[in-house]
């Protein structure tokens, strides 16, 4: 997070009346104190301002463009009478139609740096054919479809747009509800003001990520909450999961978490309960789909859950405010709340039955992107445990490191990686040099001007993957090398495998013929963990101010070796800078 | 609900969307007199008036009502006693 939030900018451009939109988003925006401003566009004037690189839309400086462009204002008098023109004509129709928008889009994007939320069409319900309507060769609800199944298509690989399916919300009101026809015929108002709220709820689930404000773990009770009954009085056989009309919903509210779990959510547990009793319910109860390898953390005791909560947060090694509470006792939410108001608790019904509608609902987990590591990464925070436990049992840090069997490999930045190294520069704030945010296109425009090295660095260990888990920035002179970003996941502080990309980014310097590496440290409220890290490895202050310090290190008088704990494989030789130097 | 709380239900209405204070509203507030009672605001109104009494005006009502009178005069027609 940057240390001074600024507002964030979202402009609202559509085909109708929509300062309702912008009032909704503005009232949303409020209730999840979201800092934001906003712009409407001026009434069906959006074509104008998106190719006008001088138009106030620019002059607003947008971070997210919500495009909201409606069926039937593009549709004209087609809306009416889509078989006056022929099959090959309404196909013709929808390509034109894919035409604009994507050029709309690409000016928003040349012109602006925001990201562009962009709405696809209501298929509408109706059709002048009635029942015929599907046996056309083309149908006029399929030419909807078709240009629906288009706009997807097209931005798939673009993570600077993105799809709001406002299809599926309709459908999800009911699409006879949509529109109040007197508000239509006497405003140009195409979506029921009672359904604005709605509307701009769905957006924040864009807007939270876009501030990082996304919640990575899920803490859950056990009794009544992950199934039936209380396991200390009911026992294992009596408590309810499994396919009975009473252990159901229990049983698909576990398959609901698993699945955050595949998506990268951590999952932990904060229990009132013998752990004995539980660790054979996860080992033995035939209808359990969470197991123990699923947790990343367990709390079952008798301590109080706040104090539970607190720990948790540690050994996971997360914030407060990236935790999620479900628990069916409302006095401890009501706990919760009190004392760890950074804790998000959800509201969970009395009535189990709702138990997976409710936790599907919750839009907070949302990321703009899953990379390899998101997928994995419940897996990983296991395997975390295990360390952890396997750390207790070594009896000094060297050994254990190397019991550890930590090996790492070093790479130059690729079309593969790039995703994930931006995702670090954003999401990574302990051990990070600088804090420096930076976007996929500005890494990858880094990674081909010749005059940046960008390498990444993956670890593995005895007990499985890290994935990548930090990256360097380095702008590459003729003589003097400059650390502009240098960052490592907290997950693995402490393991040396910062030295080693240290080395790496040293030894190619040398290779080089480059005389000094400038580094720069940028202290902000959370990264004190790498304070001394350019003290500790022989660079010398050269200048120290409030707002940062910069080391140098002198590459021709100093070799540095690899850390001994850790095997290092390097990628293939650098190209791009190398010509520069040569 | 009396003709009394109508009347504040109403009142209330007024005061959110067009800023202005309950006081202030006589018969003869109008688009002319309140700067933010513009077509858009108006149709709100409508939506909230609709909401708050249960009462679904036709097209027609809309277009005709020029004042707060107007409106009045509407929702009596649709039973509710002010």
């Amino acid at each position: 997070m940057t240390e001074h939030e600024q507002a964030f900018t979202i402009a609202i451009l559509s085909s109708f009346t929509a300062r309702g939109v912008e009032e909704a988003v503005r009232l949303a925006c409020q209730e999840s104190g979201l800092p934001y401003r906003t712009y409407l566009g001026g009434y069906n004037q959006y074509g104008q301002e998106i190719l006008d690189p001088q138009s106030r839309l620019y002059a607003f400086e947008p971070l997210l463009v919500i495009l909201f462009l409606d069926t039937r204002s593009i549709l004209g008098d087609y809306y009416f009478h889509p078989y006056v023109m022929s099959d090959s004509d309404r196909r013709q129709w929808a390509e034109n139609k894919i035409q604009e928008i994507s050029s709309l889009v690409e000016a928003i994007k040349r012109y602006s740096s925001a990201t562009v939320l962009l709405h696809n069409f209501e298929v509408p319900v109706y059709s002048p054919l009635g029942i015929l309507e599907h046996k056309q060769p083309f149908g006029f609800k399929e030419s909807i479809e078709l240009l629906n199944a288009k706009l997807r298509e097209s931005f798939k690989d673009d993570f600077r747009v993105f799809l709001f399916d406002y299809d599926a919300f309709c459908a999800n009101i009911g699409k006879r509800h949509i529109l109040d026809s007197k508000m239509y015929y006497l405003g140009d108002i195409k979506l029921h003001t009672r359904h604005l709220p709605e509307l701009a709820r769905a957006y924040t689930a864009y807007i939270k990520p876009m501030l990082r404000q996304t919640k990575k773990c899920v803490v859950l009770d056990l009794d009544n909450t992950v199934w039936g009954g209380i396991l200390g009085e009911d026992g294992i056989e009596g408590i309810t999961v499994g396919p009975t009309p009473g252990g159901r919903p229990f049983w698909e509210f576990q398959k609901s978490l698993l699945a955050l779990y595949h998506r990268g959510v951590i999952l932990a547990v904060n229990s009132k309960n013998n752990f004995d009793e539980v660790a054979k319910v996860f080992s033995q109860h035939s209808y359990m789909v969470l197991r123990e390898q699923h947790f990343a953390a367990m709390r079952i005791n008798w301590e109080d859950k706040v104090a539970n909560m607190r720990s948790l947060a540690k050994e996971i090694g997360i914030g407060l405010d990236s935790m999620v509470f479900i628990d069916d006792d409302p006095v401890n939410r009501t706990m919760m709340k009190e004392y760890l108001p950074e804790v998000m608790v959800v509201d969970l019904p009395n009535d189990p039955s709702l138990y997976v509608k409710t936790l599907q609902e919750l839009d907070v987990f949302n990321v703009l992107q899953l990379t390899e590591e998101d997928w994995e990464r419940g897996l990983m925070y296991v395997q975390q445990r295990q360390r952890k436990a396997f750390e207790v049992s070594a009896t000094d840090i060297t050994e254990y490191l190397l019991g550890l069997q930590i090996t790492v490999v070093i790479e130059l930045a690729t079309t593969m990686t790039i995703p994930r190294i931006a995702q670090l520069t954003q999401k990574t704030n302990q051990f990070n040099m600088t804090t420096r945010r930076y976007s996929e296109d500005e890494i990858r425009r880094f990674s081909q001007d010749g005059a940046h090295l960008i390498v990444s660095i993956k670890a593995s260990d005895k007990f499985g993957e890290h994935g990548t888990i930090g990256a360097a920035i380095v702008e590459t002179g003729r003589k003097s090398w400059r650390i502009d970003t240098f960052l490592l996941s907290c997950r693995v502080i402490g393991r040396r495998i910062e030295e080693a990309l240290l080395v790496y980014i040293i030894e190619q310097a040398r290779t080089s013929g480059v005389r000094t590496i400038v580094g720069e440290f940028i202290p902000t409220k959370k990264n004190s963990p790498a304070k001394d890290f350019y003290k500790k490895n022989g660079f010398v202050c050269t200048e120290s101010v409030d707002s940062g310090q910069r080391w140098e290190y002198d590459v021709r008088v100093q070799s540095y070796p690899y850390p001994d704990c850790i095997t290092v494989l390097t990628g293939e030789t650098p190209t791009v800078w190398a010509q520069t130097t040569t | 609900m009396g003709a009394n709380d109508n009347i504040n239900t109403l009142h209330s209405i007024l005061s959110k969307i067009l800023g202005i204070s309950a006081q202030e509203v006589t018969d003869q507030t109008s688009p002319d007199t309140v700067p933010r009672w513009d077509s858009y605001n108006g149709l709100m109104l409508v939506s909230e008036l609709e909401t708050q009494f249960n009462v679904n005006f036709t097209m027609d009502e809309v277009v005709a009502v020029k004042n707060v009178g107007d409106i009045k005069a509407s929702l009596r027609k649709h039973g509710i006693d002010l």
